[in-house]
């Protein structure tokens, strides 16, 4: 029968597909493994091997009605075990076993699945036309989990390479004493917190950021939103040029604007003060949040305020009743933006601002690792400090920052 | 009464395309009227002008005998409903529908009861009474379509614009809005200017039909008048024919 035939030769067991798909993964994986091998300088051979017995794996899966294949494959999937197993036992560390396990785990479960009896019938072409039935629903219903728990483990990688620094970072600043290396999580100790906190430098830093952030933020923003409506809404010659000169500002490196600034601010007597700061970044920070806003203005309809001329509304009292309330979201993104530019600055800052107490947290932290004193506890300590005012914002922002990211979609 | 005139009114854009030549046009009191041409004739263009959206070019455009050229949209006493409705997305329809009312000046000035009043009025006269405090999105196409006919209806103005308002519902409910348009109209008695491309609008609403082609007045009359004596061959060709059409296909089909 013909429809029968069609089954059959459409039916691939759920084992053999995924392990299609995640075999070819697991290469992947390893190639860029093998870069770590060559970094560490610690032997390719292996890692190698690995890889070519993972490969040959992949081409000989096994196929309906080639049963060799299956004999064939089982050795492959043992052999990359085998070679993962013999990595970990010369070098038994944390990372190895995490490396090596890319080639153990895809292996037994190469062996494991190859030899069911559901995948070995079908490539003996001994499964009866129920049973491919079955296995096509079974196929259906299961293939939807596996993706998601795939999905999942390349996420997590992903999630732990992006934490790992601040993992790190944690340890350290946790642990008692200065030292960078140790295992993680051995020892706990407040003392860098509390000399910290207790210290009368960080306070001041802590202020001297706050103050610069949010003077930029609204410096920034003060200027940036009615340069973007203009953009957005008034023709006027010399518009596009200003808008290409603005990303060209973009386009030089930061610290060829150093040296000018500099001087700019020494003839305005604005060195070691706030404004000084205040100004350069609200400036650095402009075409960034005047793009943005523009294209966010852009997409409100110009017939809500030709309506609201109609109502009876000045130019101005349309910008403040329709055009702010419509774009909050990306005016709190843009807010965020500038807030973090400051907040993370550190050329200009350490170049304006040379007194002690007007350093702001980046330059403060950078000088309690000097050539002299290297208090890396201290430090971490104090970099997560840092960071708490900023995650505690992207909380906060995080609904507007999805809206305003994603604005310019059909508004409904 | 209020009548509206355009004495010799051009329109000519910045890039040079001349929207509108010469158009002299009288709109009696309590009048529709209904301008109605292809797009790109001009039509919208003749309604933004009145409505202060667009600058004069030449000519002068008179409400009840005063010159408004100069006069800020918002101090002319229109009403107007945009094709895309143009609601305040951020505002209830309550808001929406009072927006216009707070910003009236002088003596027109009203008070907040009154305001109220008023709102609870146009609600009740558009069927919107339960909607008052929903936002615009939570609305259909249709409410929505009233929502912006009670904003321009509330201010009670000389001049109620709307600008192709039933181009965004479906078939059916065009057909029911035009009815209620009507009716309002005959309701309210409020001197009206209509746009649409819709020969059957047209037909069915106006009190007079203007029909415009490249910026040029074609011919303005009654509706019937244009269908049984149009003035040249556009208006054959725009109107008459289509309309023949229209009749022909229902025919056949009701014939097979």
């Amino acid at each position: 029968m013909n429809a029968e035939k069609t089954m059959r030769d459409w039916y691939v067991p759920l084992e053999i597909s995924v392990l299609n798909t995640w075999l070819r993964i697991a290469i992947v994986v390893n190639i860029f493994l093998l870069t770590f091998d060559v970094l560490r300088d610690s032997g390719i051979v292996l890692s190698l091997s690995g890889i070519l017995a993972l490969t040959i794996l992949t081409l000989s899966l096994p196929e309906a009605s080639k049963p060799w294949k299956r004999d064939a494959s089982l050795a492959m999937a043992g052999i990359v075990s085998l070679i993962g197993t013999v990595s970990i036992l010369s070098q038994p560390i944390g990372f190895i076993i995490w490396m090596e396990l890319w080639l153990i785990i895809p292996g037994l479960i190469s062996i494991y699945w190859i030899s069911s009896p559901s995948v070995s019938d079908w490539n003996n072409n001994q499964l009866s036309i129920e049973r491919v039935e079955f296995g096509l629903a079974r196929n259906k219903r299961f293939q939807g989990s596996y993706q998601r728990f795939g999905k999942h483990i390349i996420l997590l990688h992903f999630a732990f390479i992006v934490l790992l620094p601040v993992i790190w970072i944690l340890d350290i600043s946790i642990s008692p004493g200065n030292a960078l290396g140790g295992p993680i999580g051995d020892s706990f100790s407040t003392e860098h917190f509390t000399k910290v906190l207790g210290g009368d430098q960080f306070p001041v830093w802590m202020k001297n950021s706050l103050i610069v952030s949010v003077g930029t933020t609204i410096a920034g923003l003060g200027l940036a939103i009615p340069a973007a409506y203009g953009f957005s809404r008034f023709k006027f010659s010399g518009r596009n040029p200003a808008m290409f000169a603005f990303l060209l500002v973009q386009m030089f490196p930061g610290i060829i604007i150093l040296v000018p600034y500099f001087m700019v601010m020494k003839s305005l007597g604005l060195l070691d003060s706030h404004l000084g700061l205040i100004l350069a970044y609200s400036v650095t920070a402009l075409p960034l949040c005047v793009w943005m806003l523009k294209g966010f203005f852009d997409t409100v309809p110009i017939e809500l305020e030709e309506a609201a001329l109609l109502d009876g509304c000045s130019r101005f009292e349309i910008f403040v009743e329709i055009i702010l309330p419509l774009s909050l979201p990306a005016v709190a993104v843009t807010a965020l933006f500038s807030f973090l530019a400051a907040w993370n600055e550190f050329l200009l800052a350490l170049t304006f601002n040379s007194s002690n107490d007007m350093y702001t947290l980046p330059v403060g932290l950078a000088s309690m690792i000097s050539s002299t004193s290297q208090s890396w506890g201290d430090f971490a300590a104090a970099s997560i400090l840092v960071s708490i005012p900023v995650v505690l914002l992207f909380i906060l922002f995080q609904r507007f920052l999805i809206e305003g990211l994603s604005a310019g979609g059909v508004k409904g | 009464m209020v009548t509206v005139s355009y004495e010799n009114v051009d329109k000519i854009f910045d890039d040079g395309t001349k929207a509108v030549s010469n158009l002299n046009l009288e709109i009696a009191d309590g009048e529709f009227l209904v301008l109605l041409g292809p797009s790109g004739c001009g039509k919208s263009t003749t309604l933004r002008m009145l409505a202060g959206l667009e600058d004069i070019s030449l000519g002068e455009i008179k409400i009840d005998g005063v010159r408004v050229n100069d006069l800020p949209p918002g101090a002319r006493g229109l009403g107007m409903v945009f094709q895309s409705y143009a609601l305040y997305p951020h505002m209830n329809i309550a808001e929406n529908l009072s927006f216009g009312l707070k910003r009236l000046k002088g003596e027109n000035k009203i008070s907040n009861e009154d305001i109220k009043i008023r709102v609870e009025e146009m609600a009740d006269m558009l069927g919107l009474t339960s909607e008052l405090l929903k936002q615009p999105k939570e609305l259909s196409g249709g409410q929505r379509q009233r929502v912006a006919l009670g904003r321009a209806l509330i201010k009670r103005p000389k001049v109620l614009l709307m600008d192709e308002p039933l181009s965004n519902l479906d078939a059916e409910l065009r057909h029911q809005m035009r009815g209620e348009i009507r009716r309002l109209h005959e309701e309210l008695g409020c001197t009206t200017i209509y746009v649409t491309h819709d020969q059957i609008e047209a037909m069915t609403l106006a009190d007079r039909i203007a029909i415009l082609d490249r910026g040029e007045l074609q011919q303005h009359c009654e509706p019937m008048e244009a269908y049984h004596n149009p003035a040249n061959e556009f208006v054959k060709g725009f109107l008459v024919r289509h309309l023949n059409e229209i009749k022909e296909t229902a025919d056949n089909l009701f014939k097979s």
